[in-house]
């Protein structure tokens, strides 16, 4: 599965003018917890709802503050058209909950760990589903051929 | 997800009990009708740039009264 295929939910993109208020006012609107700040076809950074609260509310920025200077950045990256199972190794090497995926360099998605887990949680429950038929139903052995010494 | 000037784009809750969430395409930046989407969300006014994910119906207007197709 390629990376791109592994996002659950839609992405958000806000231009890094844009407000601290406006940026908790779209992530409410839009349901995510996580923008993408792009500045034009550049994805620049990543501003979160905890960025918010951190580096915003508890250090009482202003609200009409720029994104751009509380977000993450640089970004964490993995190419749309990687394996998922990359991702595996670019969150275990990096302190992140969230990776941004590019496409041709620009922005595409949001992969989140929480996404990881669905998928796995999926794959596990494939696992699952013949063993936990075999303990329901019970074990079947192949007939025994018939021989003919 | 291809979409048009206008249409109509629904955000599953993720949660129970998580409203919908909808926003109005202004604007298709991609080919051929794809993504990236400059969308404007419900009445706030705020627009950004979208990104759809599998959470994500379009509705073309003119289908309204049909209801949603999944992407």
């Amino acid at each position: 599965m390629r990376a791109i295929e592994g996002i659950r939910r839609s992405g958000v993109a806000i231009g890094p003018e844009r407000t601290m208020r406006e940026a908790a006012e779209i992530m409410e609107r839009s349901g995510v917890g996580a923008l993408a700040v792009v500045d034009g076809d550049h994805l620049v950074g990543i501003v979160t709802d905890r960025d918010l609260v951190r580096r915003g509310l508890a250090r009482r920025v202003d609200p009409q503050a720029r994104v751009d200077s509380l977000m993450s950045s640089p970004v964490v990256t993995i190419d749309a058209d990687a394996d998922l199972r990359a991702a595996y190794a670019v969150f275990r090497e990096n302190a992140v909950r969230r990776l941004a995926v590019t496409e041709r360099g620009r922005f595409a998605g949001m992969l989140a760990i929480d996404d990881l887990l669905i998928n796995l949680s999926a794959d596990l429950a494939d696992l699952m589903r013949p063993v936990t038929a075999e303990t329901i139903i019970g074990h079947r052995d192949s007939p025994v051929p018939a021989t003919t010494s | 997800m291809r979409a048009a000037k206008g249409d109509r784009i629904i955000i599953r809750g993720h949660r129970v009990g998580e409203p919908d969430r909808d926003c109005e395409v202004l604007e298709v930046r991609g080919a051929d009708g794809g993504p990236p989407f400059v969308v404007r969300w419900g009445d706030s006014g705020h627009e950004t740039l979208f990104f759809p994910g599998s959470d994500a119906m379009l509705q073309h207007f003119e289908h309204a009264t049909t209801g949603g197709k999944r992407s």
